[in-house]
Parts: structure tokens; sequence; C-alpha cells
């Protein structure tokens, strides 16, 4: 949908620049009626025209032929939807965006930090309903405001008590004191959060914002080197991030995948091979004889190119909890669960060691080609059954690389992000309302 | 013939506040700390009425109701219970087993007695 939309963006950029279509045209060399037409996408424009108005335009010509990233469209639709009492102007987002990205990357942001203040809510609402020590603190605490209630109420209602029994009363009122305060106190200490798990909760995806800074791309782990070698390096980065205790865990796993690729699949060798095959991962898991998510993790970790870099690739386990992921520009990710469950990514969960490809459409129009696959992590053994990884490897279909033999062959998939921003009300595989309907 | 009231309770010092309560009122009373060992006094003794805990050792407090629910003699037997368990689900699961009055912890004294005069009424 974004291609059709170039005339569009151009004239709302030239409005909010405040310079006429005469005045455009003439800058740019062309004439005004031709201008028009492009404008109201009635003509097809590229190559030196669209670099001579984006710099007339002061804009960046990327803005112009593929809109702004879908997935902060998305976000900044979701956050407005989700902030009831603002009236929001949401059929204009990507003009907003455009005109104001700075503006709009700050919501985005603000939006993230709420969503990890809601998770970290709701954790320590499941925490509190289910924590046996809070429950037994409460009840303790309860019974001590009983007793100091109901004593305290009999000392001041009744002037006959005996003076051994109001002596006992007066005993029982300080006991229970000292043992509310004593309660009050260690349930203080047990929810004071500790740095550590602050840390963790707002360096969430640190490692990810860590290999995003590197182009996913590691010079460190990459060429020979020896496991143990590879072992202390992942140290070293990860001691570079600093990051809490809880997340150093989840990078150096992370971190650990990248190595394995890098080493099983060297980067140099297999350039070449994914030319050969077009950069199709299951010729390549079949050249290699590897494990088709090797070969996704190795798609999708290439050197820095303006080509290779256009994989995204999202891992998550049996329950849907995202365990690593790599966004396109226009392909948003979940960053726990609840993306779209048409996703062969979950798909792929049903049949393990089955690779599944397919051409998935999005509402918005947009196709990617996208593959998956599972496999069992830990193995099964009597009564406890084997625990389940699924990845699954995407990218835009106009990349130069793809390979549109592939290509046309995929079965094609309709698709969403996640079903509060997906305008499928249809859709039978749809949890929730649409947020923007 | 007067009244009699059964406290089943673990709490000693909310014993003590409820046995003054009772007392002043010249309402009779005895007391269980357990929940098992109270079936033998509610047999023996016939109480007019139990306050009942929730949480007790041994036996709690539902599984008290639900067995004096299930013996024909104390089917009608008023049970006041008188818990800091006070969600809405703890609540339905009481009224579910035929508990007469459900009241939570920390309880106003004259609420109390009240309720008390009430269920012995009845």
């Amino acid at each position: 949908m974004s291609r059709t939309l170039v005339g569009t963006r151009i004239r709302e950029r030239r409005r909010a620049k405040k310079i006429s279509q005469v005045g455009l045209a003439k800058q740019v060399g062309i004439s005004a009626s031709y201008l028009n037409l492009i404008e109201h996408n009635r003509r097809g424009i590229a190559g030196k025209t669209l670099l001579t108005i984006a710099k007339a335009l002061e804009i960046n010509p990327r803005y112009l032929s593929e809109g702004a990233d879908q997935g902060l469209i998305d976000r900044i639709k979701k956050a407005a939807a989700k902030t009831s009492g603002a009236e929001t102007e949401l059929g204009r987002t990507e003009e907003f965006i455009g005109r104001f990205p700075g503006f709009a990357a700050l919501i985005e942001r603000l939006f993230d930090q709420v969503e990890v203040k809601d998770q970290t809510m709701q954790a320590l609402s499941d925490k509190m309903s289910n924590d046996p020590f809070f429950a037994e603190a409460m009840h303790l605490m309860l019974s001590s405001i009983t007793v100091i209630r109901s004593t305290t109420d009999i000392l001041s209602s009744s002037s006959d008590i005996q003076e051994e029994r109001q002596q006992r009363f007066l005993s029982n009122l300080m006991t229970e004191s000292e043992r509310l305060s004593k309660t009050a106190e260690e349930v203080l200490q047990h929810f004071e959060p500790s740095g550590e798990a602050l840390e963790g909760e707002s360096d969430e995806r640190s490692v990810e914002t860590f290999l995003e800074s590197k182009n996913y791309f590691l010079d460190e782990l990459e060429g020979p080197i020896y496991p143990l070698d590879a072992a202390s390096r992942i140290e070293e980065l990860v001691d570079g991030m600093a990051i809490s205790n809880v997340d150093r865990q989840r990078s150096v796993r992370i971190l650990s995948a990248y190595a394995e690729c890098a080493e099983r699949l060297p980067v140099e060798a297999f350039l070449g091979q994914a030319e050969r095959f077009g950069f199709n991962p299951l010729l390549l898991a079949d050249h290699y004889q590897m494990p088709l998510h090797l070969i996704f993790w190795r798609l999708a970790h290439l050197p820095p190119h303006e080509d290779f870099s256009q994989f995204g690739l999202l891992e998550c386990d049996g329950s849907a909890a995202v365990l690593y992921r790599k966004a396109l520009n226009n392909f948003s990710l979940p960053r726990y669960s609840s993306a779209c469950p048409l996703w062969p990514i979950y798909g792929a969960m049903s049949q393990p060691m089955h690779p599944i490809s397919a051409l998935i459409v999005m509402p918005s129009g947009e196709q990617f080609m996208a593959y998956a696959v599972s496999r069992f992590h830990t193995p099964g053994r009597p009564g406890v059954p084997g625990q389940l990884r699924s990845t699954m490897l995407f990218s835009g279909v106009n990349i130069p690389m793809a390979d549109r033999l592939s290509r046309d062959m995929l079965p094609e998939i309709t698709v969403g992000f996640q079903c509060s921003v997906c305008p499928r009300t249809a859709c039978l595989s749809r949890r929730n309302g649409y947020l923007l309907g | 013939m007067s009244k009699s009231v059964l406290i089943i309770e673990d709490e000693p010092f909310i014993i003590e506040a409820l046995s003054f309560l009772l007392e002043r009122e010249g309402i009779d009373f005895d007391c269980s700390t357990d929940g098992e060992g109270c079936l033998d006094i509610i047999e023996s003794r016939r109480p007019d009425l139990v306050i009942l805990d929730m949480m007790l050792p041994q036996m709690n407090g539902m599984e008290v109701l639900q067995s004096l629910r299930n013996t024909e003699a104390f089917k009608a037997l008023p049970v006041l219970m008188l818990t800091a368990k006070g969600q809405k689900k703890d609540r339905k699961a009481a009224e579910d087993a035929g508990v007469s009055l459900f009241m939570t912890k920390p309880f106003a004294n004259d609420e109390l007695i009240a309720n008390v005069h009430r269920l012995l009424d009845e």
C-alpha cells in the first residue's frame, strides 16, 4: 500500500513546507500538471525525479518511497487508542510521523515505557495473588488488627472491667501491636524491589539494543574461534552492556546462539553460498545439511550491507513467549507475546521439524516471505514432553536477493500484527476487539 | 434454658475478646482452638450457635462446616463464619457450603453481638 501513497506523501510534505505546486514543479524541473498527477498518485515516480523532489522538500527519499515504519504507525495508533479521552487524528498518523519524527519517536518510547510498566504491574499483581508469604502475612495482620480493634472497643466502652482482666487486655494490645509492626516490616522487606530486579525490568531489550547498535553483526564472534574463547568473548560483550544479573543470563543465551551460527556457518563462505541459492533458507539448509534455525540465525546476522540486513527474526518458546526478536523497519514484533496467531512461527509448533514457508500479507497489503520451523530444544522423556522452540525468518518481497521463483510458489496467508491494531474484524483467530474500529 | 455458643478460633486473644463480649451479654459459651476437636464438643454440648474461624489447624473452617451440614443433626445448626479471608470467592464458597452468616475480620463488636442475638433467636 505504501508505494501507492508516494504522491500523497509528496503533497503532504509540500504543504507542510508551504511550497506551492507550481513552485515545487519549477524547482524540480517538471511541469506543474505532471506534479499534480504525481501528487494524486496517477503517475508513478522513482529514480532521479524522486531524489530531486526529496531534496527540494528536505526529506529522506526513503520516507517518500516507503512511508513511515509500519510498526511505528501501529504503535502510535495503539497509543492513541489506549489513551481514552484524547481525541487524536488517527487518519493522519503517517503524516504526523513524517512531519514530526522526533515527537513520534518520543510517543513510541513513552508508550513502550507504559507497556513495560503494565507488564510489571501485572507481574506484581500475580505475585501478590499467588504469594504464600503474602497470604500468610495478610492473615496475621488482619488477626492482629481484629484483636486490637475489638479489645480497644471493649476497653473504651466498658467501665466495669475487673482490673486483672483490664491488665490482660492491655497486655494483649501490646503484644498484638508489636506483632503487627513486625509483620508489616516483613511484608515491606518482602516487596521492597531490589535494584537488580528493577534493572532487569527496565533493560528488557538491552541485548537487542546492543545488537541493533552493531547492525546485528558482531565481528568479535566471527571467524575461527575456539569455543572457550567464544565464551570469554561473550562474557566480555555482556560485561560491556552494563545490565543486571537477571538480564545477563538472557544476553549470554542470545549471544551464544549467535556464536554457534557464526562458528558453524563462517560468514565469508556462507555469503557465497547464499548468493548461489538466492538466499533461500530451505535450499541453504539442504546444501549445508544443517538445522534450519541455524540458517535462519545466520541470514539474520550478516555483515552490514544495503541488502543483507533485510532479514528479521523471531524466536519463541512453547508458550509463545518471545526469546529473541530482530524486527524489520515495517514489520513490528511483539516484545513479549500476543502477536498474530496466524504467523507461521506459531503454526510451526504443531508440526515440529517440518518447516513452513508462506507469503504473508499484512492488512496494509504489504507482503513478506516467512519461513518458520520449530524444534525440540530439550528432548522429551517418559512422562515429560520435550520443550519446543520455534523460529521465524522473514523478509520483504521486494529486496533484490529474493528468489522470485520460490516467492511465487509460496502459499499466501493473510495475517496481522496484533489483534488490537488489526482491522480484519471477521478473522476467526481474533482474541480481542480492534481498538481502532 | 439459656442459649449457648461454641467459639472455634485459634487466636487466643480473639477468643479472649469474644469471650468477654458473650459473657457481658450473659451468653454461655465454650471454646475450641482446632477444627478437628470441635466436632466432638459440638456432639457433646449441642451449642445453639457456632462462631467459626476459617483458618484453623488440622481441619479448616470450611471442612468443619461441610462436616456439620453432612450430619443430619447439625444441618440446621446456625454457623457464623468469622474470618480474615474476605474475598468474594471465600464468601461464595462458605455460602454454597451452607453458612448462616459470613463476617470478616476485623469486626465491630456491636455488629457481631447483634448478629449473635439474631442467629440465636431465629
